[in-house]
């Protein structure tokens, strides 16, 4: 399970990233005050345009970032105390992060799976599931750098769900992918659900949330603008579809949106 | 810190797995090493033979009978293509001459005065004249420094030796007083004063491009592509990251540090020069080699500290090479001041300088002098200064700023 409490995130602008984002502000505001819980057995969708917050809101959860105010709990544990026992129970799926291309992908299976306390044979037996699941045999010892951007993917994957975490966390999991590689992905993410795990995935396509996540929160300018099941969302916003009510979100609020960047 | 020794592991195998890497890391730079020197050994070699088998091309003016006769009996004849002339025939072409000698085509100009006969007898029956002879010669080119070099030790002195016995007798009595010589020095310093100021130097220079050539890509490298966070999310503890780095930095370095050292005395003996026998001749007792160790481990503690926070700070292996070449600069330059050191006493408070410190103890290693305050100050502060720049490293791990740029 994954809680966030009133998570805000602010970053400190130097002089060259307010000149990059064009704003006297000393400080950017990624996140604010966003709350929302995602539960075991459940698909939560993470939606919003870019730079909207949602990659910031991710990294929180992994522990990679600290929060400003507010705190993010995963299985219990909160990531700035137990930094260490959350990195235990997740595995965090970005295109920012990548594996090392000088090794095979067998290589790093056996490495990351050491890395996370595992045995031998439960190596070996995660391997023939995942390296299965995903057709990475017939490329396990070709080295990274000689995959394609598919494969590439398929190993990230197969790499970090190596000690069969209790949460995932994908940060636009598709993004990149051919339709065959996408549409694997997205069945094993279901899957993961269908296993009762807590899998939280953050996209800007709205027809991939509607046919993958059971629950959505939407985040525009750091704020999560609304949150509740497909369903919900489009009674809540009187919309027939997830772009649809999207798009009226975000009119309704660009002006305080362009307002906050100034 | 058993996950630090997979992270070593892996690290290792990132070179030695790879046989480009180990061919570039390893195996070129011995080569082309041995490659120059060898090189410059055999151009160094041919050019001396060259200047040794040249027949120097010389012109004298107003030569005795005397003159030709002391250069057929010392064989000068026989090395030198002479032209004789007398002070006429020099006169109407002396700006030829000259111009010649200046542009290398010919190397010698002897001219001996005009009443140098009348001078050397005047000298020899004890009178005050001394016989002048002028000689032009242009030290610029090898021909004519040589042609002089060797007129001078054959012809001069010879005649020299000769004026002086006719008009003193025997000619030792000149020397006034009889000095005796005897040269005391510490057997250890024997024929190894060449190599206690070329090791520390080399030493300290090249452990440190060592650790540039692996360390850089091992952090910032790694930061830029975006797999050193893989490892930040996995269930380890910043802290065994960073030693695993370090360690496997150190490792990977000391290595290249050792190929080169290697390279570099293979190199030296078949550039075959006498300035560098001194290689061969020195010889490490037991101690002389655990200290020698200590202070090297103690310097790539610190060199992979150094580069290490440096590719930390850096977003990029760009920003981290240009941050870290002025400090190669720094250490360049404290490895060749032990060079010039002189005098019998260098405090301890030098020893505790890092980098310039444990090269006055790799110097002093060399020579069987390190006493032990001065090994303790050196290895210490370097140790002690490559915890602290490693818990720094370690800290600069947790940091979401330097590793995220956020």
């Amino acid at each position: 399970m994954i809680e966030i409490n009133n998570l805000t995130k602010i970053y400190k602008l130097n002089a060259k990233k307010k000149k990059e984002l064009k704003t006297n502000k000393d400080v950017k505001i990624a996140v604010n005050d966003v709350s929302f819980t995602a539960h075991p057995g459940e698909i939560f969708g993470l939606l919003g345009p870019n730079g909207a917050g949602k990659t910031t809101t991710l990294r929180c959860v992994a522990t990679l970032l600290r929060p400003t105010s507010g705190n993010v709990k995963v299985c219990g544990y909160d990531t700035v105390e137990d930094g260490q026992k959350v990195r235990d129970s997740i595995c965090f799926l970005t295109n920012e992060i990548k594996l090392d291309e000088h090794f095979s992908t067998d290589y790093l299976f056996n490495f990351f799976g050491k890395l996370k306390d595992m045995t031998d044979e439960e190596i070996a037996a995660r391997k023939e599931e995942l390296f299965g699941v995903f057709g990475i045999n017939d490329f396990k010892d070709k080295k990274i750098e000689e995959l394609s951007t598919g494969m590439k993917q398929k190993a990230s994957i197969a790499v970090n769900l190596v000690n069969d975490p209790e949460v995932v966390i994908f940060d636009e999991p598709t993004s990149g992918l051919d339709i065959v590689t996408a549409k694997a992905v997205l069945d094993y993410l279901k899957s993961l659900r269908e296993k009762g795990k807590t899998v939280i995935v953050s996209t800007h396509i709205m027809s991939e949330a509607e046919k993958l996540c059971d629950k959505i929160a939407m985040i525009i300018g750091g704020k999560k603008v609304i949150e509740g099941s497909i369903p919900e969302v489009l009674e809540q916003t009187g919309m027939p579809d997830l772009e649809d009510a999207f798009f009226k979100l975000y009119m309704e609020n660009q002006k305080e949106n362009e307002e906050a960047a100034k | 810190m058993k996950k630090s020794g997979l992270i070593i592991k892996k690290e290792l195998f990132r070179i030695f797995g790879d046989r480009k890497m180990v061919f570039s890391l390893y195996v070129l730079p011995v080569v082309i090493v041995i490659v120059i020197y060898s090189l410059m050994g055999r151009l160094i070699g041919s050019m001396e033979k060259d200047v040794t088998e040249h027949k120097s091309v010389i012109t004298v003016v107003n030569a005795s009978d005397e003159y030709k006769q002391l250069a057929a009996q010392t064989g000068y004849d026989s090395i030198a293509e002479t032209t004789y002339l007398d002070s006429k025939q020099f006169a109407d072409r002396q700006e030829a001459l000259e111009k010649e000698i200046h542009d290398g085509d010919s190397d010698l100009i002897v001219i001996f005065e005009d009443d140098f006969n009348a001078a050397q007898s005047d000298y020899l029956s004890g009178g005050s004249s001394i016989p002048g002879i002028k000689i032009c010669y242009n030290d610029t080119e090898r021909y004519s420094s040589n042609a002089y070099a060797v007129f001078s030790t054959v012809i001069i002195d010879t005649y020299k030796t000769t004026l002086l016995s006719g008009r003193y007798g025997d000619v030792s009595l000149l020397d006034a007083i009889n000095v005796e010589t005897e040269n005391i020095c510490k057997e250890e310093k024997a024929n190894t004063e060449f190599i206690s100021m070329m090791l520390p130097y080399m030493i300290v220079m090249m452990l440190f491009a060592g650790v540039m050539s692996v360390g850089v890509d091992a952090i910032a490298g790694e930061k830029e592509r975006g797999t050193l966070a893989s490892m930040l999310i996995s269930p380890v503890k910043r802290r065994e990251i960073a030693v695993g780095k370090l360690v496997s930095m150190g490792i990977l370095s000391g290595i290249s540090a050792i190929v080169y050292c290697i390279s570099m005395i293979i190199a030296s003996h078949m550039m075959g020069t006498d300035t560098l026998e001194g290689f061969g001749g020195i010889s490490f007792n037991a101690l002389q080699i655990v200290e020698l160790l200590l202070v090297m481990l103690a310097l790539v503690f610190l060199y992979v500290g150094i580069v290490a926070l440096i590719s930390v700070i850096s977003t990029n292996t760009k920003t981290a090479s240009s941050a870290i070449s002025p400090i190669y600069i720094v250490i360049v330059l404290a490895g060749m001041c032990t060079m010039f050191r002189s005098g019998s006493k260098t405090s301890t408070l030098q020893y505790m300088i890092p980098v310039y410190g444990n090269a006055l103890a790799i110097s002093d290693i060399c020579s069987n002098e390190l006493s032990l305050i001065n090994f303790v100050a050196s290895f210490g502060i370097t140790f002690l200064i490559g915890v602290a720049l490693t818990l720094t490293v370690a800290r600069a791990f947790e940091s979401e700023k330097l590793m995220f740029n956020a």
